[in-house]
This record gives structure tokens, C-alpha cells and sequence, in this order.
């Protein structure tokens, strides 16, 4: 890759990897509920291994109450060096706006709406709206969000879409009482899409250790179409 | 119909009146993972009259230990709706002491 295409290509991950749409998987971060005044903060790295690109991902979550919650995220380019290395801020508002909690699980419904901001004068904003559902019973949880991002000013329009399928390996049967950690399988479909090309499926798969404040997670995604990349991605969160 | 309109009169009863107990159990539905439930134990054990919280995600319950024997049955409530979740019953124990 010639070197002056690198700001460009790490805009493009940058949005890609920004944590607007994305529910508890590994590459998710919008169905997480988040109780009121609670916080949660996520480190997410990615290395694509196709263009030796890494990019370090900050998110933030902040519970205004039990069904309202603020989420950010901010991608930096660790390498390859150079300018430009800050991606553009994210910030939604989610709002669950119906939500059918039973004995076995839960499901439910939250609209999304917000903006990205430039962090660099060279870039406009972008409006972005969704929606993300999330269906969960016994040991499986399915997380489905969508998301459109319209570009103001010259700003190219991009979308993207995730459907993420979690299954708890162990405990097979929760203790009595108490709270146990968990180990967790993810697989995931997302799509992304910019303005201008064909979208892009990924396909990942992931493992999440689950623990009672923190989460350690690990997994691949992979193209499996258009660029043909694949990435590692490894990310911790805690809540507060 | 009768019967449900009794049930929810009942619950409505049970909520809003202080219960004397030093242990109550709430059922909650909704609760998922461990990550998801540690806050609502953790709030719950913040509150002034909660002496300790602990949750089953196996029964679907949390166990509370009271301070003195009445609790702000309401406060409870709320609580378990800011941690995200849904509280449908709650039953004073037996003194376990």
C-alpha cells in the first residue's frame, strides 16, 4: 500500500470501527443495558492483518436511566504512523422503547440517534439513526442492530448492519446464588457499507470471558467479500 | 379477568406499603449475564436499609438482608427498574436466624 493512501484507508476503518451500532458482541456495544448512573468503558484493539493496520477503540457508556443511555466511541490509529491518526467521535443517544422481560429472558427493542464528529477540520459530521433489538432466552442471546450514517456536506452516506449470536458455554447451570464468571461463544454477521462501493460482509467469531465487572474478549472477523481482510480484535470492558 | 385484576390489587398492595421483614426475596425478570446483574446487586447494597443483596440468576431472584425489620418496599422497586430490569414479586422470609 503507497503511504498516501493510509489516512484515507484509516478513515475508513476509523468509521468502521467506531461503536455506533453495536449490541453485546464482540464488536458490539449498544444492546448492553446499563443501569442508571452506572458507566461502562470498553478498550477494544484491532489489528487488520491484510494492511498491517492497528487501531486502538475508546467507548463509554453512560446509564441516564434504566432505559436511556449515552454511548461514544473514538478509534486512534496506533500504526502505521503518521497524521491523522484520531478518528472521528461518536456519540448516540439509545432510548429502549419496549422491553418484555419474563422469567426466561428478556427481549427487547431501543432506537438509536446521534452524530459523528470530526476531530480534524478537513472532515464534516454525520448524522447517524438505528435501531437495535435483542432477544435473549436460557443461554442464547441474539443482538440485531442497524445503522444509517448521512453524510452533511461532502461526506460520503454509510451503513452497516451486525446480527450477533451468543451461546454461554459455562456455566451450564448457574449456582444457586451468587455470581459466577462465564465463558461465552460470539459469532457475528455485520455488513458495512460507504457511499459509493458495495457493502462489505464480515463474518466473525469470538470468545468473551465473563466476569462480574469486567469482560475479556478475543475473536476474527473476516471479509467475506470485497477487500477479502481479516482482523484480530481483543477488547476489555468494566462498568462502574 | 376477576383473577387478574385480584392478583395485580394484591401486588399493588404488597408494593406500596413497608414490609417488616429482615429477609425478602424479589423475583426479577429480565436478568441475563454476570456482567449484566452486578450492578443491580451492587445498587441494591447501596441502599440505606439493605444490609447485603445477593442474586440467583439461576432463580431468578435476589435476596435482600435488611438493617432493622420494615424496608421502603418502593425504594426497592425502583431500584431494581434503574438497574434495567423488571421486578415482579416480592416475598418476606422466613427469619433464617
Amino acid at each position: 500500500m503507497q503511504n498516501k493512501n493510509w489516512p484515507g484507508l484509516f478513515l475508513l476503518t476509523a468509521s468502521l470501527c467506531v461503536p455506533t451500532v453495536q449490541a453485546m458482541g464482540l464488536r458490539s456495544f449498544v444492546a448492553l443495558p446499563v443501569d442508571k448512573g452506572g458507566k461502562v468503558v470498553r478498550l477494544q484493539y484491532q489489528r487488520n492483518t491484510s494492511t498491517n493496520t492497528d487501531v486502538l477503540t475508546g467507548n463509554a457508556a453512560y446509564g441516564i436511566s434504566g432505559k436511556q443511555t449515552l454511548l461514544f466511541g473514538l478509534p486512534y490509529r496506533v500504526s502505521p504512523a503518521g497524521s491523522d491518526r484520531t478518528g472521528d467521535l461518536s456519540a448516540l443517544y439509545r432510548h429502549i422503547v419496549w422491553q418484555d422481560d419474563t422469567a426466561e429472558g428478556t427481549r427487547r427493542l431501543g432506537l438509536l440517534g446521534g452524530v459523528v464528529i470530526p476531530t480534524d477540520s478537513d472532515r464534516d459530521a454525520r448524522l447517524q439513526a438505528g435501531a437495535v433489538a435483542t432477544f435473549y432466552k436460557g443461554r442464547t442471546e441474539w443482538d440485531i442492530d442497524a445503522l444509517w450514517i448521512q453524510g452533511l456536506d461532502d461526506t460520503s452516506n454509510q451503513a452497516r448492519y451486525d446480527i450477533a449470536w451468543q451461546y454461554r458455554l459455562s456455566p451450564a447451570v448457574y449456582p444457586d446464588w451468587g455470581i459466577e464468571p462465564e465463558w461465552a461463544l460470539d459469532l457475528e454477521l455485520g455488513g458495512r457499507w460507504d457511499e459509493g462501493n458495495t457493502m462489505v460482509h464480515q463474518a466473525t467469531v469470538g470468545l468473551q470471558s465473563i466476569h462480574r465487572q469486567w469482560v475479556f474478549e478475543a475473536g476474527v472477523v473476516q471479509d467475506l467479500n470485497g477487500p477479502d481482510d481479516t482482523r484480530l480484535i481483543f477488547s476489555t470492558r468494566f462498568h462502574f | 379477568m376477576k383473577r387478574l385484576l385480584l392478583t395485580y390489587s394484591l401486588l399493588v398492595l404488597a408494593w406500596s406499603n413497608p414490609l417488616s421483614a429482615e429477609q425478602i426475596e424479589i423475583d426479577v425478570h429480565g436478568m441475563t449475564c454476570a456482567f449484566c446483574v452486578d450492578s443491580l446487586q451492587r445498587n441494591l447494597g447501596k441502599l440505606p436499609d439493605v444490609e447485603s443483596a445477593e442474586v440467583s440468576l439461576k432463580l431468578k431472584k435476589v435476596r435482600i438482608e435488611t438493617v432493622g425489620d420494615t424496608v421502603d418496599i418502593e425504594r426497592i422497586k425502583q431500584t431494581v427498574l434503574d438497574s434495567g430490569f423488571t421486578p415482579v414479586k416480592i416475598s418476606p422470609l422466613p427469619d433464617a436466624k
